[in-house]
């Protein structure tokens, strides 16, 4: 059984726009430094765009005046998910976007523990 | 220096005259001789007077013959000296001359791209006064001319094989560069897999940098062009990500203008190397500003470092080697500078007309501003400043209100490849499988441990209660000092005791001491502690 294949987002060969390279955007981080967003997060703006921002925290914030998914985000902006949250993740902690995280799954009781709950229901 | 005594030519004395003294002489002294001496002498002394005023006047002759045939020898001899001195002193001069003024001129005709033969035409025949070059130094000329020639074909055929090795690695960099960037969009929502990846983005794209001085050093230019516009931001941004320490810069207030395409890559190239230098002469903890304003002859890129500060002697030292590769420097020289970003800069700036200086900043580090011409801008408009964000980041839409249909994605050609492989139980997780039903008709989930709940109770039971006994039966031989001594080998595959056989197993061994072997209860009690571990884990399985 073969899981599905998505169509992924590809940039188009030989239009290649920007010689920045996406490490230049995230700023190397080691990954340490992500929030937990999820792709259905969403992210709203608090404030206009500050003049030191980069350009792409500016598009972001401009994007977001309503609440909009990483996912979409990722779309529009054309940059894959793991810069987004990079961004986002900038953005969050310079308090200029607010998360709204969906229901995270580890909230959920483990599996065990209900297992268990069954059982102790069944031997009623 | 040359004396020439010989009396002026065509005067010579007539023999007789020459002649007459000794003749006059003889006559007057034979007829002395004559008269003195008594008469029947007379006859013989004046035959013997006149013999020898005739062999006397024979000498005479010979002798002013010879004395003649000695001075013309002399004077021709001295001519001869004359003539060849002067031709010594002719070779002298012209030996000068070629070495002063036909071999330099022949030479950087040579070294210009002409031939020797057309080189030798211009500089030799087309001139009044050397054209009767006499023909050994033409050939001369024309050796040299030819060694040189060869040494410059040979030099040029290797900077045109470092260039073609060069491009050969700039297009397996950009097409490494290309396909990470389309992996980076594939493993984009597994951060791990997309940090990684961007590592080796940056790696590679050091190389293709690396690759660029190379052939930029080898006299091409660089290679690569792209079809649009890009702004300036951009521009510098693509600087950025060609070096090491790319966080440490930051961008200031860049001019809002487009390179156009074909000047794009130069300029990124040269930023780079600057952005380079500036970041490895300075100390690690330090910021690299960047700003980039509109001045009367194009942009003015100014890079400045916080590091040590130029002294004057430095900045000689590195303009010197800016304006030497500007004029054309060898690949020879380069071994004595391992500073190639200069060189390079140096370069690029003399193939594009771009200006380089390096100043002291006020920082106290370098301030390097390089200047692009007006003519590699653009004044179309070009993409967005942020990256890969075009026209449409957002849906569009046209006047009416209704959506623009934007252009369809190309297909791909590399196959994406999945992610990292799911583990079973996540997938478990998801899809429970049903494969049984209880009796009310509810579905019967199967834990995934296959054994019962019920079973696996009474086993973690049965371990516990085998442990105790173990424990207990340690303490029992911890009471005895001598069977520490001789732990005996145990047998791996043993039935495990039932609970309870470690009491006869405690007695048999106060009773037997050494031969334990004897008894399977007595080797069962005497496991080293360490196996405890092992043996449960392997009981449970």
């Amino acid at each position: 059984m073969t899981p599905p294949q998505r169509e992924r987002r590809a940039p188009q060969p030989g239009t290649e726009q920007d010689p920045g390279r996406l490490y230049v955007i995230t700023g190397g981080t080691d990954g340490t430094q992500r929030a937990p967003l999820d792709l259905v997060a969403l992210i709203v703006a608090r404030s206009e765009a500050p003049p030191t921002a980069a350009p792409e925290q500016t598009a972001l914030l401009k994007l977001c005046k309503r609440p909009l998914s990483v996912a979409e985000i990722s779309a529009y902006l054309g940059l894959p998910f793991s810069v987004v949250t990079v961004l986002v993740t900038e953005l969050l902690a310079a308090d200029l976007v607010e998360s709204r995280a969906p229901v995270v799954r580890s909230a959920l009781p483990e599996r065990s523990l209900l297992e268990a709950v069954m059982h102790g229901l069944q031997k009623l | 220096m040359v004396s020439v005594q010989s009396p002026p030519g065509g005067r010579e004395v007539p023999y007789a005259r020459v002649l007459l003294l000794p003749a006059i002489l003889m006559a007057a002294a034979t007829g002395a001789a004559v008269a003195t001496v008594p008469e029947p002498a007379r006859m013989a002394v004046g035959l013997c007077g006149g013999i020898g005023a005739l062999m006397v006047l024979g000498v005479a002759v010979e002798a002013v013959r010879r004395g003649r045939t000695v001075k013309r020898l002399h004077r021709q001899y001295a001519d001869r000296l004359a003539y060849l001195e002067r031709r010594v002193a002719l070779y002298d001069a012209q030996t000068e001359h070629i070495g002063k003024q036909l071999l330099p001129d022949t030479l950087y005709r040579v070294q210009q791209g002409e031939s020797p033969a057309e080189a030798m035409r211009v500089v030799i025949d087309q001139n009044p006064d050397y054209r009767d070059l006499p023909d050994p130094q033409r050939k001369l000329l024309r050796t040299v001319l030819d060694i040189l020639e060869r040494g410059e074909a040979m030099r040029d055929a290797t900077a045109s094989a470092f260039v073609h090795i060069a491009r050969r690695v700039q297009a397996i960099v950009h097409q490494q560069s290309v396909e990470l960037r389309e992996m980076e969009e594939d493993h984009g929502r597994t951060p791990e897999v997309f940090d990684d990846l961007l590592r080796l983005d940056h790696g590679t794209a050091l190389i293709g940098r690396l690759a660029d001085s190379v052939a930029v050093l080898g006299g091409s230019r660089p290679g690569r062009q792209w079809p649009k516009p890009v702004p300036l931001y951009s521009v510098l941004r693509g600087a950025m990500s060609r070096i090491l320490d790319y966080h440490r810069v930051d961008l200031e207030s860049i001019a809002k203008v487009a390179v156009n395409g074909i000047s794009v890559e130069p300029v990124i190239h040269a930023c780079a190397e600057l952005l380079d230098n500036a970041t490895r002469y300075s100390p690690p903890q330090t910021r690299v500003h960047v700003t980039a304003v509109e001045v009367q002859t194009g942009i003015a890129i100014e890079i400045e470092d916080g590091g040590v500060s130029l002294s004057e002697e430095g900045r000689k030292r590195a303009e010197t080697m800016l304006a030497e590769a500007q004029e054309g420097m060898d690949l020879q020289s380069l071994s004595e500078t391992p500073r190639l970003g200069l060189a390079v800069v140096g370069r690029l700036s003399a193939m594009y007309n771009m200006q380089v200086s390096l100043r002291q900043s006020a920082y106290g580090g370098v301030r390097a501003v390089l200047i692009v011409p007006r003519d590699m801008l653009t004044g179309a408009p070009a993409p967005a400043l942020a990256h890969g964000i075009g026209a449409s980041a957002v849906p569009r839409v046209d006047n009416d209100g209704n959506p623009i249909q934007e252009l369809e994605r190309a297909p791909k050609k590399r196959r994406p490849t999945s992610g990292p492989p799911t583990p079973l139980s996540a997938l478990e997780d998801d899809i429970p499988v049903v494969t049984e039903w209880t009796a009310t008709g509810l579905p019967q989930r199967r834990s995934r441990n296959k054994t019962p709940l019920a079973e696996r109770y009474a086993e973690a039971r049965a371990a516990k209660e085998r442990e105790a006994a173990e424990a207990r039966a340690a303490e029992a031989r911890a009471a005895i000092p001598g069977q520490r001594q001789a732990p005996p080998p145990r047998e791996p595959e043993k039935e495990e005791p039932a609970p309870g056989l470690w009491v006869e197993a405690f007695m048999n061994g106060l009773k037997g001491g050494g031969d334990q072997q004897g008894t399977p209860g007595a080797v069962e009690s005497k496991p080293r502690a360490d196996d405890y571990s092992t043996e449960d884990e392997g009981d449970l399985k």
